[in-house]
């Protein structure tokens, strides 16, 4: 139990005030010569056990009445199952906020969210534990914060990114190692989604021996919301194209709509606004999803190619996902420049990067000589594809910059290995695989290599490897031979630099034959590459979308052009909607993996913590009361009530009619 | 008859003065040897006619009623009661028991409490002196774990005053064996006597039943006076107390408050198994709280008895 003022606890040896005065009074007995023993035996021959019991009783509720009354002096504080963590009030409260859009839900019976009752109650908690410091960890960065103003403090707010829990945490321990800070206690509030909490992260074991080690006490207590929105439904634009039909345009737009838990088939309006102008489209919503795809918005004449819309489903438990941002452009030229000085190989790759994935794209693969770089049209280029010796000097300067500024790379080996490093990776030895070697395993979850959208495999399998180049570096293999050998991978550096260990070419791979595969990586690649080429882009809300890679200027300079009301404008980045950015439409969106309900049980978030000083405190949306609050009246009507049953046991037994003297009751008679 | 010697601090004269007046009857026929105030089982010449009685050969004809034997012309004896002496036992209970007091009577002065024994003298020495009174004789037995001191029933006025020195010289200690010593009673004291037995009676009921039955199987009249202090009765000591035994058992710390009830209840009890036993037992019992008049006892003793007698 934590107390305010636990000082006063010293005193609690005075519980045993009672039973002092008693021993003290049993020695102050008075000694009396009698005559009729045989009744007093008899009296403690009758004693019942309950005559023993009641006169323990009385002293137990003595003893209760004083503890009470010094436990109440010493301000005690509830904090319903934290009671049993202990300690007193801290040296600093560090806030560690999941603002995350499913903290935005509510129960259907309750008029708050998650997060504002969650901010709520640690406003009241720690205006209660008033801690000399109280920090907010906000995007992994501390600021002083007054309890009272956590309940309103826009940085507190809502936000349509992810939590990085574990990020926060360690923004946390920062402060608290090079601050040098006093006992602290850092309260988690979150609703445990598993993106959120990053439970696959490998940084959780450092980041709890580092927690362990700290010479300060650090409690964490959580507050978790955890209990999954009923009938929570969320919509997302997986797809918003624009196509030309004859002078007129047309949108096509694929939404897809995710229950969050079974229920009744359902109708669900989607309602489109586009420009000012609104449309509803009913779909039906049979088991967990409902998919509209390529639904058709015609676009005026007269309208600009460029535009944003927003897709709606009605207000359920959580409106944070009820809503969904989406832009539209033409589509910009798909360039690629090439720097091949192998020629078979180099026509190869032209060829794949100048195919257009549909008929409505222009796409242009522009070869480049390596002395011509300096003049290449480097700005309006989407990806680059380099076959030879690795870019040094100005040319690596060149690439360099290309990259920086979003543009995409991919690496394909010389014929002789030359030693030259770019990105931190150089060229190994060529090796020649006698029995053609077959990818064994490749990534097809994510980036270059993933499935296709109608979730069909790439044929990476299907390759024949006759030749691979070694590659010396630290890279992400995506897709890897027999023996462990990389195909293709990428540098974890965040920048879009990958590297394949083959060539086009019959006698080295079947990378022309099986053409979709390499088809596919340098399209993805050219995809990727025009992001920050296009008039109108798609971001998820986050760090990443604050970076310099996400946009021509900083997010704080964005134009925000439609989103919901609050928020503050340093925040942009992290609140969904629509912004304008040096000429650039960008929509900002909570990412993927928000609207799946996924959370992680409570034994696998206290495992995170194991070992250290934690509890978990049960949340619930719209719930009234504190986490901790003073409950100093209870002690005191606990000792009432002590004092009560005290006087009651106390209270002298009936006396027994009987004591009228007999001899002269038989005089009267 | 007392003036010889010094005064004995059980007697009070006009007490003593005021209770003659009322004479000290036996409920049963006594068997005495000289002629006294008390019914004898044996026809005798007293002025108090008994009943007829056929004449046989060997009758004084001098108690042959003529009349009778002019009407009916039938022999006819008329007989009267015979009034003999009695014998007066008295059982003094000397038991440490009997050192108890709690009251003062509203004559004394000094600090000490009456305790039981010198209300049980004050009692005894008043029965002794109003039986020898009217002539009847008077003996002693101090009762403790045993007999202590034992004086046969005598009628001279010597005798009283040696009575009167067992008294004066009993002394309160020891356990209680009354039940023992009534018997034993029972057993000396062949002819029939009035046994006044004065005790606080802290002995098993059940024994006492027994002693009682042996004592009336003995033809003996007996009467009890229970003595009870007032405090042993009401139990209100406040204070957690140690309760010494008088009669050298072990001592018992108690919170009287917290068993004053089962107290009461034990002594209800107690009184209510004594009360059977003598009505079982036609004792002619007496309980008595030591802050009553020993006076207005004895006379309550004196003429229930007289009363019965008057009616018979």
């Amino acid at each position: 139990m934590t107390f305010l003022q636990p000082w006063v606890l010293v005193a609690l040896p005075l519980v045993a005030l009672p039973l002092i005065i008693h021993l003290i009074n049993q020695r102050r007995f008075q000694t009396v010569p009698w005559a009729a023993m045989r009744f007093l035996l008899a009296a403690r021959a009758m004693s019942s056990g309950y005559s023993r019991l009641r006169h323990w009783l009385i002293m137990l509720l003595r003893m209760l009445a004083v503890a009470a009354v010094i436990l109440a002096i010493g301000r005690p504080l509830s904090r319903g199952w934290l009671a049993l963590a202990g300690g007193a009030r801290p040296d600093s409260a560090i806030v560690v906020l999941d603002r995350s859009p499913s903290m935005q839900a509510r129960d259907p019976a309750a008029p708050e969210t998650k997060l504002a009752t969650g901010r709520r109650q640690l406003a009241e908690t720690l205006a209660t534990l008033a801690p000399q410091r109280c920090l907010l960890v906000e995007a992994n960065q501390l600021s002083e914060l007054p309890p009272s103003a956590l309940a309103d403090l826009p940085a507190a707010g809502p936000v349509a990114a992810a939590a990085d829990i574990p990020g926060m945490l360690q923004a946390a321990y920062d402060h608290i190692r090079d601050n040098a800070a006093g006992s602290t206690e850092i309260w988690i509030c979150s609703d445990g989604r598993t993106n959120d909490w990053g439970l696959d992260d490998g940084g959780w074991a450092g980041l709890r021996d580092a927690y362990a080690k700290l010479p300060q006490q650090v409690r964490f207590q959580l507050v978790a919301f955890d209990a999954p929105p009923a009938g929570n439904v969320a919509v997302r634009v997986t797809e918003a194209r624009l196509e030309r039909r004859g002078e007129a345009r047309e949108l096509l737009v694929s939404v897809v709509a995710t229950r969050q838990d079974s229920g009744p088939d359902m109708t669900l309006p989607l309602k489109f606004e586009i420009g000012g102008v609104t449309t509803t489209v009913d779909v039906e919503l049979v088991g967990r999803e409902a998919v509209l795809a390529n639904h058709v918005l015609p676009l005026g004449r007269g309208d600009s190619a460029r535009g944003w819309g927003r897709v709606s489903i009605p207000a359920d438990t959580c409106e944070a996902d009820n809503d969904f941002y989406f832009v539209f452009d033409e589509p910009p030229l798909r360039l690629a420049l090439v720097v091949a000085e192998e020629a078979a190989a180099g026509r190869v790759l032209e060829l794949a990067a100048s195919i257009p994935p549909s008929k409505e794209l222009v796409a242009r693969a522009e070869r480049v000589p390596r002395a011509g770089l300096a003049t290449a049209p480097w700005a309006e280029a989407a990806a680059l594809i380099w076959q030879g010796p690795l870019p040094q000097g100005d040319e690596g300067k060149l690439v360099d910059e290309f990259l920086a500024r979003g543009g995409q790379a991919i690496f394909f080996p010389p014929e002789a290995a030359d030693g030259t490093t770019f990105a931190g990776v150089a060229w190994g030895a060529w090796l020649a695989h006698p029995q053609a070697l077959r990818p064994e395993q490749w990534r097809s979850d994510d980036d270059i290599l993933a499935n296709t959208l109608a979730s069909g495999a790439l044929p990476v399998g299907e390759l024949d490897v006759q030749r691979s180049c070694g590659l010396v570096g630290d890279l992400v293999p995506l897709a890897a031979l027999a023996e462990g050998l990389p195909l293709v991978a990428r540098v974890p550096d965040g920048r879009g630099v990958y590297f394949c260990s083959t060539l086009p070419r019959p006698r080295d791979s079947s990378l022309a034959s099986e053409g979709i595969v390499l088809y596919a990586i340098l399209q993805r690649l050219i995809e990727r590459g025009l992001e920050p080429l296009a008039g109108a882009r798609q971001i998820d809300a986050g760090p990443s979308a604050s970076g310099l890679e996400a946009a021509a200027e900083p997010a704080a300079r964005w134009e925000r052009l439609a989103g919901p009301a609050g928020g503050a404008s340093t925040e942009a980045a992290w609140l969904a909607g629509i912004y304008a950015s040096a000429g650039q439409l960008i929509a900002v969106n909570r990412p993927l993996a928000e609207d799946a309900a996924t959370v992680a049980s409570p034994e696998r978030i206290d495992s995170l913590f194991r070992g250290l000083t934690y509890t978990r405190v049960a949340g619930r949306a719209g719930r009234g009361d504190s986490i901790v609050q003073e409950i100093w009246r209870a002690f005191l009507i606990a000792m009432l009530l002590a004092l009560i049953g005290e006087g009651l046991l106390s209270l002298p037994r009936r006396r027994a009619t009987t004591l009228v003297p007999p001899a002269r009751a038989e005089a009267a008679a | 008859m007392l003036s010889d010697r010094q005064p004995r601090s059980f007697l009070e004269p006009a007490v003593l003065a005021r209770l003659s007046g009322v004479p000290l009857v036996a409920r049963r026929p006594m068997v005495g040897n000289v002629s006294g105030r008390h019914s004898s089982p044996h026809r005798g010449s007293s002025v108090e006619f008994a009943e007829y009685r056929k004449y046989v050969p060997g009758d004084d004809l001098r108690r042959l009623d003529w009349r009778a034997f002019g009407r009916s012309d039938r022999y006819y004896v008329k007989e009267y009661e015979a009034d003999t002496n009695l014998r007066l036992v008295l059982v003094l209970d000397t038991s440490g028991s009997m050192a108890y007091g709690s009251t003062k009577p509203a004559a004394q002065a000094g600090p000490q409490p009456l305790v039981k024994i010198d209300y049980a003298r004050r009692v005894c020495g008043a029965l002794g002196y109003l039986a020898s009174q009217q002539g009847d004789a008077v003996g002693i037995a101090c009762a403790a774990e045993r007999i202590v001191r034992t004086l046969p029933p005598r009628r001279s006025p010597a005798h009283l005053r040696l009575v009167f020195d067992v008294i004066d010289e009993a002394k309160p200690q020891g356990t209680t064996g009354l039940c023992d010593v009534l018997h034993e009673i029972a057993e000396t004291v062949r002819q029939r006597a009035l046994v006044a037995i004065v005790s606080d009676l802290f002995a098993d009921p059940e024994a006492l039943a027994g002693a009682f039955g042996h004592l009336k199987f003995r033809r003996h009249d007996v009467a009890v006076f229970h003595l009870l202090d007032p405090q042993e009765m009401a139990f209100d000591f406040q204070r957690p107390t140690r309760f010494q035994d008088l009669e050298g058992g072990t001592a018992i710390f108690s919170d009287p408050v917290e068993i004053a009830a089962r107290y009461h209840a034990a002594v209800t009890a107690y009184l209510e198994t004594l009360r059977r036993i003598v009505l079982e037992k036609a004792i002619d019992y007496h309980r008595v709280l030591t802050d009553e008049p020993y006076e207005q006892v004895l006379a309550r003793f004196l003429v229930g008895r007289a009363a019965a007698r008057g009616l018979r």
